[in-house]
């Protein structure tokens, strides 16, 4: 007969817990980090708009000519001396892009962040209290959302002159809408949750229930949202500036540089095509990024 | 009986408490309430365990929610050492805070994805400014050996645990303030069967080292019998019948608490065949339009005319108390 020890033998107590031996702690971001590492595009994405900002932040600083110097050479073509050549007050091209690069990056994220800012805190406050305040709150959400930020931004250059300040305060008048909205839905529906209420149960005060552990869950879609309105917010600055509406000289962002050359558009065509190149870089980076970063924070969601 | 009566005060007090929900307003008739917790009333002693018992749906979160202030009653009080709690600001409510704690159902959700195992069982002692940093940590390897698990666990992170073990943090960070009084609502019926046993056992065991009371909350009505001292029975928002946990499991009373009981799976095959099963039919009635009277009343087998007409009050039968006509 058999004995039952010769097919059973009791495990190991040091092999009960070998599960946790091995591995070790990951967090949430730690994750999605591998995840947005091992999708290509959206890698590149970030190597190529790091390397932008580097260019934008540190190549002034190495670039033997001023953004508002002219010189004599006037209209050249790209070349060894001029990267990108020259445009019609024989200023260096590729400065000025790179000036430009900063104007638009500046005004994307700084926009963005603030917009991120107001938003959560807005329509934090509004899910958390709920009734009639919340009601109230996104009542005046809905008017401010009625008028489009184009109104906003042209009246505050009538009062204020066309600068940088103008339109990110413009683009901030409503541009913490749709962040609001999200931050409310994702607090609503946090609300139940079972450690929210743990929380709640230990004594915890609203600001550390809602910035604390509602904020830490609901903060995926909003860096989605954030990411995606960034090339928004540069895409409309570059507009603007293109139509005449922007930045004024001898400031330039892309879209000024643009309209700078629109002039010599059948001339000299490069001096259109670097600032809008970089333009559509940088946005493509960015929907690269966002895409990525929007697969990396839930998995299940690929699109 | 020779059960031991200490003349002791209670932990917790439930006196004629209500909840209501707002389920919908009307023009021209007034407004639908959902009566999740109608006028129910109990003490819980110093180191005592109550099980409360009732189908899906019946209040018993909505009562532990209440209990705790989660939720504010509707009408009623809640006492906590003869202290009314039942409208306490939050700010108020603080110092009580520390003193009663809450075991969630889902071990998924009641731990915060987003952080680690330490600051989630730190995270009561922050709040309340206790210790240090270092001193919290220290703590949180204590309070960890104490449910089970590793102090080295404190830097993981909830998705790196099984259920049972999530369990098991939930139940160190309710320990962290070193309260008298834990609600636990189903904790283990989101567990594997093989676990359940465990989770019980170590409940058992920390009764026993912290000198607790507990309101254990479940649906099935052996396993409450087998932790608890006494055994309150839910239907429908009300209090049915509430006594010693022997006497309501030998000697039931109300025609719901023996139907439930009869129903309940006995481990001996002889004994399942031919013991005498009560069937229930019908449907529990919406909370919304509960019964006028006896909120049993549509579905009991031993229903009179008089049952119709208003709820039965409590009678108490030497600390056995029942609400049904038939023992007025
Ligand atoms: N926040 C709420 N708002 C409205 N109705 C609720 C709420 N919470 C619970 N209820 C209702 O109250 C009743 C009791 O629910 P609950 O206390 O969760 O029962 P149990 O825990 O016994 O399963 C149910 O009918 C449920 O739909
Ligand atoms: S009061 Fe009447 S209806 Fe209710 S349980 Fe007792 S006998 Fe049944
Ligand atoms: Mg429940």
């Amino acid at each position: 007969m058999l004995q039952k020890s010769e097919f059973f033998n009791p495990i190991d107590k040091s092999e009960q817990d070998s599960e946790f031996i091995a591995m070790e702690p990951r967090s949430f971001w730690h994750d999605v980090w591998d995840r947005f590492r091992s999708n290509r595009r959206a890698l590149i994405g970030l190597i190529v708009l790091l390397f932008i900002v580097l260019l934008a932040v540190l190549g002034p600083l190495f670039s033997p000519y001023p953004y508002d110097g002219m010189g004599t050479e006037v209209n050249c073509g790209p070349g060894a001396a001029h990267w990108f050549g020259t445009d019609a007050l024989g200023r260096d091209l590729f400065t000025r892009v790179l000036y430009g690069i900063r104007i638009s990056l500046f005004v994307g994220f700084v926009s963005t962040l603030i917009n991120c800012a107001i938003g959560v805190l807005y329509g934090g406050v509004a899910g958390y209290v709920g009734g009639r305040v919340d009601a109230v709150m996104m009542r005046f959400v809905d008017v401010l959302y009625a008028v489009p930020s184009l109104l906003y931004i042209i009246l505050l250059m009538m009062m204020f002159g066309s600068n940088v300040g103008s339109i990110m305060v413009g683009m901030c008048i409503s541009g913490w809408v749709g962040i609001a909205r999200l931050m409310r839905t994702q607090v609503i529906s946090l609300k139940g949750r079972e450690y929210v209420l743990a929380a709640y149960t230990e004594g915890a005060g609203p600001a550390r229930i809602l910035f604390k552990h509602m904020f830490s869950n609901a903060m995926s879609p909003i860096l989605v949202q954030a990411t995606l309105a960034i090339p928004q917010a540069i895409f409309q600055e570059a507009f603007l500036s293109f139509i005449g509406m922007g930045i004024s000289a001898p400031q330039a962002s892309l879209g000024t540089l643009a309209q700078d050359a629109r002039m010599y558009m059948a001339i000299y065509p490069h001096q259109m095509v670097c600032p809008i190149a970089m333009i559509c870089i940088i946005i493509f980076a960015l929907n690269f990024i966002s895409e990525g970063l929007s697969e990396a924070l839930d998995p299940t969601n690929s699109r | 009986m020779e059960k031991k009566t200490k003349e002791t005060k209670p932990v917790v007090s439930i006196r004629h408490a209500k909840k209501y929900f707002l389920a919908g307003r009307h023009l021209f008739r007034p407004s639908d309430y959902v009566k999740a917790v109608d006028d129910v009333s109990f003490d819980i002693m110093p180191g005592e365990t109550v099980g409360l018992v009732g189908e899906s749906g019946c209040g018993k979160s909505t009562l532990a929610r209440t209990v705790i202030r989660i939720y504010e009653p509707s009408a009623g009080g809640i006492f906590y050492h003869g202290a009314d709690i039942s409208h306490l600001s939050n700010a108020r409510l603080r110092p009580f805070r520390t003193k009663m704690q809450m075991i969630f159902q889902d071990p998924y959700a009641s731990l915060n994805p987003r952080y680690t195992v330490g600051e989630i069982i730190g995270e009561p002692m922050q709040i309340a400014h206790m210790g240090g940093k270092d001193e919290r940590e220290g703590r949180v390897q204590k309070l960890l050996q104490q449910v089970g698990l590793k102090p080295d666990h404190i830097s993981r992170y909830p998705h790196e645990f099984s259920g049972g073990q999530r369990q098991r943090i939930g139940i160190a960070r309710t320990l962290a303030l070193d309260p008298d009084f834990i609600i636990c609502d189903e904790p283990i019926s989101a567990l594997d069967v093989s676990i359940q046993a465990q989770i019980i056992n170590l409940l058992e065991k920390i009764q026993d080292e912290n000198g607790l009371s507990y309101l254990f909350i479940a649906h099935d009505l052996t396993m409450v019998r087998h932790i608890s001292h006494k055994i309150g029975v839910m239907y429908l928002g009300h209090l049915l019948e509430f006594g010693d946990a022997d006497e309501v499991y030998e000697n039931p009373l109300h025609p719901y608490t023996r139907a439930l009981i009869s129903a309940a799976p006995v481990p001996d095959p002889e004994q399942a065949r031919t013991r005498h099963r009560i069937k229930l039919t019908g449907e529990v009635p919406s909370p919304i339009h509960a019964p006028a009277g006896c909120p049993f009343c549509t579905r009991c087998p031993e229903c009179r005319p008089e049952c119709l007409l208003a709820p039965p009050v409590m009678a108490n039968q030497n600390g056995h108390k029942v609400a049904c006509y038939k023992y007025v």
